[in-house]
């Protein structure tokens, strides 16, 4: 364990970077994934056909792949970011196909009964998402966006391989030196399995939360 | 580097047409020249049966038939896989399979198997008895002596420094604070940065690719990793240079389970005997000093570092 204290504040350094790349990259997905959404149910095909085609290929391709092709393949056609930058973005884009569908999985659980109900009364396809759609959408939300939550704290550990000193790869570093490769290991997946349980529990707050009217 | 990994697949496809032709195909800088890299492994020395005692550490070799090996496919020079063949050849790859003729007689590719190992997972793997010995660039030092017996110093090498050739302001590890430097996350590079540029801004990547991308395109002013590396990227690639001399020693060892004593006094008895007969400078030459263009280097003394 002396590894370990020896090194805490290295460590914990690179644990504010896993969560600033969760942090960011989760709030990207939402963003992303709820405009995506929206395309997807909208009555114009071309938006409905641009969010399938985003999910699919999004969905269908390896974290690592994308992290690869963002960080080696775009300097090749002049666009370079920074390294935590390119993985900020891969999560967020990533993220935001399975929020896509998660938050489209929502709005199919409303009946379509309503929907034509809020067209009936005179709403537009904004205010009808809005005041009847999502409400109760957004409970059933929930628990599929915490999986996601949880699948970008996981995958944040990815970023390690493309050069962003984040808790992997500052254990893998430590590891260099000391050679206690278990010891660290099973620290930082203790720090990972926190992280993941804690958004676990906030998930089930926000649950209880919004279905308290029921 | 997506540019070169297309031309890697199409060259992959144009081998794969072109195999039912006589013509070998042209040699590659950096790799080495496999029959005369097969001939130095025949040729290398075989044991006495009185040299493997039943139920040592190389009986247990001998019985199987094979030597399991730790290593990588991905080290340039080293122990690189031609994915063309399947072959993984280089100085370490050639040095386990010298071994496995040693003790079975075997020269063939079934003489060794390779267990793909990480730097996170060698000694975990020597100490379960998973691999029977660790052929990988793997320095010796003194926190890993603690968890697994090293034979050797079997080659010294050292860390040096790579960059962009228009680059004029880098001369050395001395310039080094203050800039992006790329290195291989797994390493012993990682800790000479540490050490002699504590201010550089470290960017830890995969493998060489991966770090040879980064300097190219401007992600990092400069790589360092061990100095036949870099020797040989910069000779297949004019846009990088190497600058300044190696700045530290890095000895690599041959890595061993610790609970067995028989196997590293076996193995470092064999180090000798190819050392004296020649087959060590020979294999050097064919791999390392394809790159490196000069006399084979006298190998280290055996034992010679702490934690040997």
């Amino acid at each position: 364990m002396g590894v370990v204290t020896d090194n805490l504040g290295f460590l914990l350094g690179g644990l504010l970077v896993t969560l600033e790349l969760t942090v960011l990259g989760f709030a990207g997905a939402l963003v992303i994934g709820t405009v995506l959404a929206v395309f997807r149910v909208s009555p114009i095909p071309p938006l409905r056909w641009v969010g399938a085609v985003y999910v699919e290929v999004l969905r269908n391709m390896p974290l690592l792949t994308l992290l690869v092709l963002v960080v080696f393949g775009l300097p090749d056609i002049g666009i370079r970011f920074s390294l935590f930058t390119s993985a900020a973005i891969c999560m967020a884009v990533f993220a935001g196909a399975f929020v896509c569908e998660a938050v489209r999985g929502g709005i199919n659980t409303v009946p379509v009964g309503q929907a034509e109900a809020a067209r009936s009364l005179g709403f537009t396809f904004t205010q009808s998402l809005r005041y009847v759609i999502l409400p109760p959408a957004f409970r059933t939300m929930v628990q599929p966006l915490v999986n996601i939550f949880i699948g970008v704290v996981l995958g944040s550990s990815l970023a390690s391989a493309v050069g962003v000193s984040e808790l992997t790869n500052r254990t893998q570093v430590l590891n260099l030196q000391s050679a206690e490769a278990v010891v660290l290991f099973l620290v930082s997946g203790a720090i990972y399995l926190v992280i993941a349980l804690l958004g676990g529990a906030a998930g089930g707050v926000l649950e209880r939360r919004v279905s308290g009217g029921r | 580097m997506l540019g070169a990994a297309m031309i890697g697949i199409a060259a992959l496809v144009l081998t794969g047409c072109a195999d039912s032709g006589t013509a070998p195909p042209p040699p590659v800088p950096g790799q080495a020249d496999t029959s005369g890299y097969d001939q130095i492994i025949a040729g290398s020395p075989v044991a006495d049966a009185a040299a493997i005692p039943a139920g040592s550490w190389a009986d247990k070799v001998k019985q199987r038939g094979k030597l399991i090996r730790g290593g990588t496919d991905q080290g340039a020079l080293f122990s690189l896989k031609d994915p063309a063949t399947g072959k993984v050849t280089g100085f370490d790859a050639g040095l386990a399979a010298m071994l496995a003729h040693y003790i079975t007689g075997k020269s063939d590719a079934d003489a060794v198997e390779l267990v793909i190992t990480t730097v996170d997972t060698r000694e975990t793997l020597i100490q379960n008895g998973d691999v029977d010995a660790v052929f990988a660039t793997y320095t010796i030092t003194e926190p890993r002596a603690q968890k697994v017996a090293f034979a050797g110093p079997y080659y010294q090498s050292g860390t040096s420094v790579a960059v962009r050739a228009d680059d004029t302001t880098i001369t050395g590890v001395g310039d080094l604070n203050g800039k992006n430097v790329v290195t291989q996350a797994n390493s012993t590079a990682v800790l000479a940065l540490q050490q002699f540029a504590p201010q550089a801004n470290a960017i830890l990547l995969q493998d060489d690719p991966q770090c040879l991308a980064a300097l190219q395109q401007g992600r990092a002013d400069a790589y360092v990793i061990d100095e036949s590396i870099l020797v040989s990227a910069a000779s297949r690639n004019p846009a990088i240079k190497v600058v300044g001399q190696p700045f530290t020693q890095e000895p690599y060892g041959i890595g061993l389970p610790l609970n067995d004593p028989s196997a590293k006094q076996f193995v470092n008895d064999w180090l000798q005997k190819i050392y004296a007969d020649g087959s060590w400078a020979k294999l050097w030459q064919a791999t390392v000093g394809s790159v490196v263009k000069s006399d084979p280097p006298a190998p280290p003394a055996i034992g010679s570092v702490p934690g040997s």
